[in-house]
């Protein structure tokens, strides 16, 4: 009997059987509404040698869907690279020391949101927010106290920051060359990636237009000045975060990313100076096997994106490396412990999608910050998969998976939909001014909201196997007097900073924005002069305007 | 609803995070509510302003990163600033418990923390702007329980409880041909007792009795005036299954608020007319 054959007999004889012994549900669906099979067989898998060439290939080789490396973590394993970053640069300085202790190999700061939107701690816009969800770094001086005591040329240093991104490259930048490390040995991220600020994460500050510019300002700037440094981490995180499904991730990023690319070019940069070092972000959710396929197929298009739409000719343009972060949206604040267990299993799926990097959530994310001790348990989580799972001692060891082979190209399949779609509408910057992926987003974060309501999507301990709540744990609480310190420290840094150069600086800032030259430049010389981020992003503001979303 | 809720779904200060946000903002629209959202980095002054200018029942605030011991009382102080403390403010977001208890002191009617249900939510405010409604949304005076109605498959068999265990008596019966029910009447101190049993097969009782079977059909208030008080529920934003007052069993003029709006207890509104009072008096 053939294989066919034997399959479709199997199939019948479990049919009959149905109706004594019925499944849990009519219809199995994904999140991203893909069908799910009751069986997946070689007929759903890679089908020749042939296919597996075009297909998969090999690790470090076209098209990447294995991995980029060719060894992957048999030669080392992922950058263990925790986010941190609250109240002030003193108590941030610490908690990074504390960790790299610890045996974390990256660091990954969080800066408040005043920093984020490019207000100076003083600035009335900042109550009641300073030092909550990050640092608060207002000048060079919070940067030099955060960044005290570590070796820049040994440490990588990822940053969370998108509008005002190339401001704190600027003040990095000043402190390295305070520390004697030269421009051409610090290596690092800024995250940089403003259109995923329209669409899910909301610290826009400027309109999209000089936003770009900005953004390609660094993409030029550092292919020359600092090569080692990611200038941009183009995420799907936030969007995933937002609501959106794998797939609307995976698409949704990789027309950001197309638009990225595409403005440097009409910028005038040549594709394989820049692409190297563009790097992403993505999300790790519950659904195993999806985000697993979501990693290979992210790899796979994005190859392809460059080699054949781009025209890149290194193959390090076409290698898409990306950072991991585990589901914040899917911790609950019910039962905290039982997210210890959904972040093991969702940084499985990262190291088995092939992550250049990871940070694992702490029990406690949906309370508040974590404790030391929470941060240190999900530092502890990622060690445990990469020095006793085994999970990395072979590379990409789901490939040839019947099922995640399947899903894989039906992932992709789909994201290509919405890239097309997008494509239509004029591009990503178009398609996020018109509201299209915030609509799409919001649809899927409120059929979520929906299905689990109903009860049709089991959250365990919120809308099954609930109880009454223990104690709840310890959670950390942020100075409420920061704010005030931080207005002080300001105020002393502006009554002693030399005036005149300080001035100076920031009409030479003025005069280019105005015009158009690369910015960076004029960003260091700016910070070296004690210039204050408000400051400095007041003057662009002054420029370049400020954005105001439609609501939709 | 014939007069929807209106509420303000506002995020103050710097944070981003509106996911939850505009859930709750589409899952109170699919409850009735009328939702206005503000969108992102709203002052406590500009949320006030606008919740006033839109004359809004309730402000929803939203914020996941931390700084909401200051900026929700501050929205309610600015509320108070505008004359504004009739609007309920609710709020939600990623809020340790132990900071409930002084939002609470500080003017916010409930937080809603992580996992809670829209319907739940809905709930909430349904049942809290009610309490700051203004004179013309009130009933102007609930006199007492007039009756309970409940439906029975016969009177022969439901009646021996009431008569013989209880001791009732049943001092009027009556059939009324356009609702298809036959009904007894007993006494209860002031109270009465109606026993509805319905007459054919398709009458709003024979449905009752299908769906849910015997037991309690609806609780009647009298009430002093039932043209303001319908006039009142309409105003409050209740449905109403009877537009203007009908006349119902022995001599009254009632009227029906629809159970979606009512908690599931259907409610009926009746004035006794001066005749049907004597006349229950006498038997």
């Amino acid at each position: 009997m053939s294989l066919q054959d034997a399959y479709r007999a199997w199939q019948d004889k479990t049919e009959a059987a149905l109706a004594k012994r019925p499944e849990r549900k009519e219809a199995f669906h994904n999140h991203s509404d893909i069908p799910i099979s009751r069986l997946y067989t070689p007929a759903d898998g890679i089908q020749s040698e042939e296919a597996y060439l075009q297909k998969l290939g090999f690790p470090g080789e076209y098209p990447y869907t294995r991995g980029i490396q060719p060894t992957m973590y048999r030669g080392r394993y992922w950058t263990m690279r925790q986010y941190a970053g609250y109240g002030s640069a003193e108590e941030t300085n610490a908690r990074f020391r504390y960790l790299l202790e610890q045996g974390q190999t990256g660091l990954s700061t969080a800066f408040d949101l005043p920093t984020q939107i490019g207000y100076d701690a003083d600035d009335p816009f900042a109550r009641g927010e300073v030092g909550k969800v990050g640092v608060s770094i207002s000048s060079r001086l919070d940067m030099e106290t955060l960044l005290e005591r570590i070796p820049l040329d040994q440490v990588s240093t990822s940053m969370t920051i998108n509008a005002p991104a190339s401001v704190l490259l600027a003040m990095y930048l000043v402190v390295a060359e305070q520390q004697g490390v030269p421009w051409d040995k610090v290596s690092g991220t800024i995250q940089n990636d403003i259109l995923k600020e329209y669409v899910a994460r909301g610290t826009y500050i400027f309109p999209p237009k000089p936003s770009m510019r900005l953004v390609t300002d660094v993409f030029d700037f550092c292919a020359r000045e600092v090569p080692l440094w990611n200038t941009i981490s183009i995420s799907g995180y936030h969007i995933r975060e937002a609501g959106s499904t794998a797939v609307q991730e995976l698409a949704f990023t990789l027309a950001n990313a197309m638009a990225y690319v595409q403005a440097a070019v009409d910028a005038g940069l040549a594709v394989d100076d820049f692409a190297p070092r563009l790097s992403f972000f993505f999300n790790a959710h519950n659904d195993f096997f999806e985000e697993i396929a979501k990693f290979r197929a992210a790899r796979r298009m994005w190859s392809k994106i460059m080699r054949e739409r781009f025209g890149a000719k290194n193959p390090r343009s076409w290698q898409l490396r990306f950072h991991t972060q585990t589901a914040g949206s899917t911790l609950t604040a019910q039962q905290p412990d039982n997210n210890v267990v959904r972040v093991t299993v969702q940084a499985m799926a990262a190291v088995l999608g092939g992550t250049q990097s990871l940070h694992t959530n702490s029990r406690d994310e949906a309370l508040a910050l974590p404790t030391e001790a929470s941060a240190r348990l999900a530092l502890r989580t990622q060690q445990i998969l990469a020095y006793e799972s085994g999970l990395t001692d072979t590379i990409d060891p789901l490939a040839g998976s019947y099922y995640v082979e399947h899903l894989t190209d039906e992932v992709e399949a789909r994201a290509w939909q919405y890239i097309d779609h997008i494509d239509q509408m004029g591009g990503a910057v178009t398609a996020i001014e018109q509201g299209y992926m915030q609509q799409e987003i919001h649809q899927a974060a409120y059929d979520t909201q929906v299905a689990i309501e109903r009860g049709e999507q089991v959250v365990v301990g919120v809308n099954k196997f609930q109880m009454e709540e223990q104690e709840r744990p310890e959670i950390l609480r942020v100075d409420p007097a920061l704010g005030r310190k931080q207005a002080e420290r300001l105020a002393k840094l502006r009554a002693e900073r030399p005036a005149e150069a300080h001035a100076a600086a920031l009409t030479a800032l003025r005069q280019a924005a105005e015009g158009t030259a690369n910015l960076m430049p004029y960003l260091v010389d700016a910070v070296r002069k004690y210039a204050t981020i408000g400051e400095i992003c007041n003057v662009l503001r002054d420029v370049f305007g400020e954005y105001h979303p439609n609501l939709f | 609803m014939t007069q929807p809720i209106r509420v303000l779904v506002a995020k103050p200060g710097l944070d981003g995070h509106d996911r939850g946000a505009l859930v709750i903002a589409q899952g109170l629209r699919d409850q009735g509510m009328e939702v206005i959202y503000t969108g992102l980095r709203q002052t406590p002054e500009q949320i006030a302003n606008t919740a006033v200018q839109e004359d809004v029942a309730c402000v929803g605030l939203s914020s996941l990163s931390g700084a909401h011991l200051e900026l929700f009382p501050e929205v309610v102080r600015q509320l108070r600033a505008r004359g504004a403390e009739d609007i309920l403010v609710v709020g939600g977001g990623v809020i340790p418990d132990e900071d409930i208890p002084a939002l609470q002191a500080a003017g916010i009617a409930h937080v809603f923390t992580p996992g809670t249900r829209i319907e739940d939510v809905a709930a909430f405010i349904r049942a809290h702007v009610h309490n700051h409604l203004p004179a013309e949304h009130a009933v102007p005076g609930v006199l007492q329980i007039d009756h309970i109605g409940i439906a029975v498959h016969s009177l022969a068999s439901a009646l021996p409880m009431y008569t013989q265990l209880l001791g009732l008596t049943v001092y009027h019966e009556e059939v009324i041909a356009d609702q298809q029910v036959r009904t007894a009447f007993l006494r209860v101190g002031e109270t009465d007792l109606e026993l509805l049993e319905p007459t054919d097969g398709s009458g709003p009782i024979a449905q009752f009795l299908q769906r849910r079977g015997p037991g309690i059909h609806h609780i009647a208030y009298a009430v002093a005036d039932i043209e303001a008080s319908l006039r009142a529920a309409r105003a409050a934003g209740y449905r109403l299954i009877d537009e203007a007052p009908r006349p119902g069993g022995h001599g009254k003029q009632i009227a029906f608020l629809h159970p979606k709006d009512t908690g599931g207890v259907l409610v009926e509104f009746c004035q006794r007319g001066v005749g049907a009072a004597e006349e229950g008096a006498v038997e």
